[in-house]
């Protein structure tokens, strides 16, 4: 019952924040538009007044992608350019958002302002981005140690002549394990942040120990939340993708209406996310209140470094 | 067929002698891990050699070997062998893969192949087809790779896009899909040395590392061309009779060409000319390209003029307004930009539905052609069904004033939302 109630408390949380979100997705939806915007005049130019987008009805013609290889190489290198600052951008963007989206979602925030939102982005900007960039260090470490030792592992087996399909079940293997360790980092992450905000503290070092300490401190709880919310998010993320990507609509009225129903799913995606911060931020507010009651001290964290 | 099996008393070896008819190659494999399997094609008994791990892609690589004994039966000539084995080797001997002997080939795959990625058949498909441009049809392959591999990559790619279908031949996702001729065509298009060399030089001349290209791409290229030119039916009576010219004998280019010359001759007459040979010189034996353009078109109201009025140092004309005077001159302008000749279709679709397909011989380096009516054109389409697949640019070959641009808008969409969904993802 503990985790519906977190659950609820996150999704009424993450429905009083709309404000923010649809700012983060408007924000999101102006720099990919500046991208697709050039990439669409590139093509464009390129295709001129031919009707060679016949070919391209169905599905993506490799005939046409040859025939239009000079233009085209030069707009893949800038789309690619661009699709890398994007996610350069987005990376430090999102420290504002999730920032202004902690606070939003914490209790200290009554009204659930936009006010609220920009604020708590842009007064935690600096430690909230010091925090997602250790935890997102910590996760491609992780994966990259567990994959590599399985595959050392699956190397050497065999006296160096591995069994036949041995690498892919090592792959297999290792996403496993990493898809199970996600869980944590995710409430490191979200912890640290929780933690941040809630205390007006401005130390990413000691919210990621608290990150740490609230995550194993209440571990098959918080778990099972995670987990679930995942499971919601990867679903909805699957379907949704895998529908919109193969939907061919023949019409440009068909296409506007593809354009329409893909951002308002987006914005639930965005609502999915937000309710896993506010889950996490019930969850911690819990142990705070509960701590606080019980006349025990926080759980902190040693501060490593706050010299950021 | 075995022959004989004897067992030399040790426990450990046996002698084994086989006999086949009229095959010019033999080759044998041996490995503890195969799993066998049988299974029957009308009077050919088929066997499978593939690593365990694969046993889900034995339904694929039988449908594709019947695929194509059907399919070149039918169109080429009878398989003279009552056996046919074909092995698919392990990843650590991949490098095995992909070669062919008479009635024994190895085909070419991965662990968990996609279903929707159509290698295994492929290979399979073209390595089987060796059977007959090689194994029957025992032309040089180092003097004249083309008319092995680009014969045999011709039938492979017609195959594949037959039977897996037409664009989809090679690969088959809902998000992508490509035809087996489509792959060729990349490569030839996309070869820095696509004009360096003919098919008239021996393999072990060819420069910059062309072979591929040329004996693959470049040749089954010009064959699907001259397939567009002279219809499908009547390359498949080519074939049919270069089969039973030259079945178990070792035909050359020429002799395949004189079979050309001949058909094309009983089928259509002086149709494309006396023979064929201006085709294979421009093309097999020569460097230049295929490229037709739509330059422009115009739509011109024409007026009649009531006369000329004279004022001070200046004239004027006066037209006609009454309501015949929207009759238009239209005019289409088409360009040669390569060297190769080729004839072909021209559509033109004006705007009252009708469509008027014009023939050019595609010799000089400019046509014309001119229309007065009522209506004006909409479109024009060089070679509308892109039958000629040697032309370099596809893209060039039609226009009109109302580019249909849905295509790449969906594209564009779908751009943003992978995009929105991949940056949601790898935010924390």
């Amino acid at each position: 019952m503990k985790i519906l109630s977190h659950l609820k408390s996150g999704a009424l949380r993450s429905v009083k924040s709309w404000k923010g979100i649809l700012i983060i997705w408007f924000l999101i939806f102006v720099m990919i538009g500046i991208l697709a915007a050039s990439a669409k005049s590139g093509l464009k130019s390129m295709i001129g007044s031919s009707m060679i987008t016949e070919l391209l009805r169905d599905t993506v013609n490799a005939d046409v992608l040859t025939d239009l290889k000079e233009g085209l190489s030069v707009l893949i290198a800038s789309v690619t350019k661009g699709f890398i600052l994007l996610i350069l951008f987005t990376f430090i963007a999102n420290a504002f958002f999730s920032g202004g989206l902690f606070n939003i979602l914490s209790k200290k925030c009554s009204r659930k302002s936009l006010s609220c939102f920009l604020s708590g982005g842009a007064s935690n900007f600096w430690s909230v981005l010091v925090i997602n960039l250790i935890v997102s260090l910590i996760f491609i470490a992780v994966a990259s140690i567990i994959g590599g030792i399985l595959a050392l592992i699956v190397s050497k087996s065999g006296g160096g002549n591995p069994e036949p399909g041995a690498m892919s079940k090592a792959i297999r293997f290792s996403i496993i394990i990493v898809a199970l360790l996600l869980p944590v980092l995710l409430l490191v992450a979200d912890y640290a942040r929780a933690w941040l905000i809630g205390n007006d503290s401005k130390k990413p070092f000691s919210a990621i120990g608290a990150g740490f300490v609230m995550t194993f401190k209440k571990c098959v709880l918080s778990y099972l939340v995670m987990i679930i919310l995942i499971i919601i998010q990867a679903g909805f993320g699957v379907l949704v993708v895998s529908k919109l990507m193969g939907s061919k609509p023949s019409t440009g009225g068909g296409v506007f209406l593809l354009f329409l129903i893909s951002q308002i799913l987006f914005i639930i995606r965005l609502f999915l996310r937000t309710w896993r911060y506010g889950s996490v931020t019930s969850l911690l507010e819990e142990t705070q209140t509960t701590a606080v009651s019980q006349g025990q001290s926080e759980p902190v964290a040693e501060p490593l470094s706050d010299q950021v | 067929m075995l022959i004989s099996e004897e067992n030399k008393g040790d426990g450990k070896n046996k002698t084994l002698i086989y006999r086949a008819e009229d095959i010019c190659d033999f080759a044998w494999t041996a490995w503890p891990g195969y799993d066998v399997y049988n299974d029957e094609w009308r009077h050919v008994k088929i066997t499978l050699l593939i690593p365990h791990i694969r046993k889900e892609q034995v339904e694929r690589q039988f449908r594709a070997v019947k695929n194509a004994l059907e399919y070149l039966s039918e169109n080429v000539g009878p398989f003279p062998w009552p056996h046919l084995t074909f092995v698919d080797p392990p990843t650590k001997r991949a490098f095995a893969g992909g070669m062919e002997y008479t009635t024994i080939f190895t085909s070419t795959s991965a662990d968990r192949m996609p279903e929707s990625l159509h290698l295994p058949e492929m290979v399979t498909v073209h390595e089987f087809g060796h059977g007959y441009f090689m194994g029957i049809l025992a032309s040089n392959e180092f003097e004249e790779p083309w008319l092995d591999e680009g014969v045999n990559s011709f039938w492979e790619e017609r195959i594949m896009d037959h039977y897996w279908g037409e664009n989809s031949g090679i690969i088959d996702h809902p998000l992508f899909k490509m035809s087996d001729k489509s792959m060729s065509r990349i490569s030839y298009l996309l070869s820095l040395g696509r004009q360096v060399t003919t098919n008239r030089e021996y393999s072990w001349n060819y420069p910059h590392g062309t072979y591929s290209m040329m004996s693959y791409n470049k040749a089954a290229t010009i064959l699907y061309t001259l397939m567009g030119i002279i219809g499908e039916d009547t390359m498949n009576e080519i074939f049919r009779e270069y089969y039973r010219q030259w079945a178990f004998r070792h035909p050359s280019g020429k002799d395949f060409i004189a079979v050309v010359n001949e058909v094309v001759k009983k089928v259509h007459g002086d149709k494309y000319g006396p023979d064929m040979n201006w085709f294979f010189d421009q093309t097999l034996y020569g460097t230049g390209l295929v490229d037709y353009r739509v330059s422009r078109y115009t739509n011109s109201k024409i007026r009649d003029f009531k006369g000329i009025i004279s004022e001070a140092d200046s004239q004027r004309f006066v037209p006609s307004v009454t309501k015949d005077d929207s009759v238009y001159k239209s005019v289409v302008e088409l360009d040669r930009l390569g060297e190769i000749t080729l004839p072909l279709d021209v559509m033109i679709h004006f705007n009252n539905g009708d469509t008027i397909m014009e023939t050019w011989d595609g010799r000089e380096r400019f046509k014309d052609f001119n229309y007065s009516g009522t209506s004006q054109i909409d479109w024009v389409k060089i070679d509308p069904e892109y039958k000629l697949r040697m032309d370099v640019n596809f893209t060039n070959n039609s226009k009109t004033d109302k580019t249909d641009m849905v295509p790449v808008r969906r594209y564009i969409n779908k751009f943003i939302i992978f995009t929105q969904y991949f940056l949601n993802i790898i935010s924390l």
